[in-house]
């Protein structure tokens, strides 16, 4: 643009008779009338505008909303503190775990290098014991099994759902006594935060799994090694994943949740 | 539909809290007076209705003198307390307020029935001319050892519980 272009623009527009000015406004009207009666031409000029707004809105989210939310969520947070342990519970467990699971691999591995104690074990408990090496093999493969397993309320000692291989005592009342001497225990050795784990009745073991507002009865008949211990760990805290699930989307359906104590815990493998 | 309910029995020493379950869950007695020790758990299943039942896990805690020693951690989730003195013993009521205050700071707001047991050995005129006097009130006045109203403290109990829920 020279200085002349820019020259004839100025006097156009201090020039301009107001006809032609009156004239132009009318076509400018026309357009936009046009524009607005056509929804398309109207979308397609107003999406990008929309599209556009929001954007900036998504970005300025933390900014302008994130205190509020943020606020919310610590209050939520606040107020069910159970129910969020609870169903952070199973994942926390299963990771720490998985990470002392590695950590034992690890020195035994170390410790497996240096020597064979199992076996050494095994032939000293033979020299001494007048055991055949064979036996003791045997005895320790004697395999662990799942006999019954009982979800119980923690407080109350009320039994919600179970699963049982075998119908023995009444499941209630047992509950009701595992969560007697839990207490007891707990209290006695006055350790808030320490949770009663093993229990061995006769030739059952009682492996008990403590969640906020539950705790998980596992008995156990057979050889209960520290394999077995880790599988039953890991059936329980899936199974009670699950549980959460459930929890959370129904009101608690017994049957339901038997029917989930079955498919994780029968025929399990330990 | 089955549900289930935590009940304690609480109460002096040897006021006959084990004998009043005994009576109401196997129907039986016996003089021979063994202290409980800790917690015993006993159950029973009530009919409610046709299909509904209501199972009753009773907590029968040792006896103490002084309810305050009671371990808080026996009474969590408790659902009805059963609170039992013994009518032949003064020293088992005369300080039934306290106790009751105590009870009830414990475990607040659940259903609470107070019973004077061993009805068999006292004539019931002059015991209730006695509680009267000392304002003692109480739901129900039994004995294990002839069943006398034994069973309607526990039906009282589950339908209270039964309207709770
Ligand atoms: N005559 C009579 N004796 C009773 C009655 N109830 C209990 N007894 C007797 O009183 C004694 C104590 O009874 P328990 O039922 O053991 O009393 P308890 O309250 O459970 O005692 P602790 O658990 O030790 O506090 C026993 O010798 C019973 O036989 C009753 O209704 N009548
Ligand atoms: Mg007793």
């Amino acid at each position: 643009m020279n200085e002349k272009d820019k020259l004839e623009i100025l006097k156009d527009i201090l020039f301009t008779d107001d006809r032609e000015y009156a004239e132009k406004i009318a076509k400018r009207i026309a357009i936009l009338e046009q524009t607005i009666n056509e929804q398309k031409k109207l979308t397609t000029k107003v999406s990008p505008i929309v599209e556009n707004q929001l954007k900036e809105f998504t970005k300025s989210i933390p900014t302008s909303l994130g205190p509020t939310i943020t606020a919310t969520l610590k209050e939520e947070i606040k107020k069910n503190k159970d129910e969020i342990v609870d169903a952070l519970f199973p994942i926390l467990g299963k990771m720490i775990k998985k990470y002392i699971a590695q950590e034992i691999k690890l020195l035994s591995e170390k410790i497996n290098n240096q020597l064979s104690t199992k076996g050494w074990k095994r032939k000293f408990k033979s020299w001494f014991g007048g055991i055949k090496e064979e036996e003791l093999i045997l005895s320790e493969l004697s395999s662990a099994s799942i006999e019954q397993v009982l979800l119980i309320e923690k407080n109350s000692g009320i039994l919600t759902a179970s699963y049982s291989k075998t119908d023995t005592m009444d499941q209630e009342m047992i509950s009701g006594m595992l969560t007697a001497i839990k207490t007891f225990v707990e209290d006695a050795f006055n350790q808030k935060n320490q949770n009663l784990e093993l229990i061995e009745y006769e030739l059952y073991q009682i492996h008990l799994q403590s969640f906020i507002n539950y705790y998980i009865a596992v008995i156990i008949s057979g050889n209960y090694t520290l394999t077995s211990k880790n599988k039953v760990q890991d059936l329980i805290f899936n199974f009670y994943d699950q549980f959460m699930d459930i929890k959370k989307s129904k009101t608690l359906n017994k049957d339901v949740i038997e029917k989930e104590l079955a498919q994780n815990f029968n025929n399990a493998d330990i | 539909m089955q549900t289930s309910k935590k009940i304690v029995i609480l109460g002096h020493f040897g006021v006959g809290k084990t004998s009043l379950i005994r009576r109401f869950v196997e129907d039986s007695f016996s003089d021979n007076y063994k202290v409980s020790i800790g917690v015993h758990i006993t159950k029973k299943v009530v009919e409610i209705a046709a299909g509904d039942s209501m199972s009753l896990i009773l907590w029968d805690l040792e006896g103490t003198d002084d309810l305050e020693t009671i371990r808080n951690s026996y009474l969590l989730g408790t659902h009805g307390v059963i609170f039992v003195f013994d009518v032949t013993r003064p020293s088992t009521f005369q300080n039934i307020n306290t106790d009751l205050k105590i009870v009830t700071e414990k475990l607040p707001n659940i259903p609470l029935l107070v019973i004077g047991n061993k009805t068999d050995l006292v004539v019931i005129k002059e015991l209730e001319e006695l509680l009267n006097k000392n304002q003692i009130s109480t739901d129900f006045l039994t004995s294990a050892k002839t069943g006398d109203a034994v069973n309607d403290v526990f039906l009282k109990l589950v339908n209270q519980l039964n309207g709770a829920t």
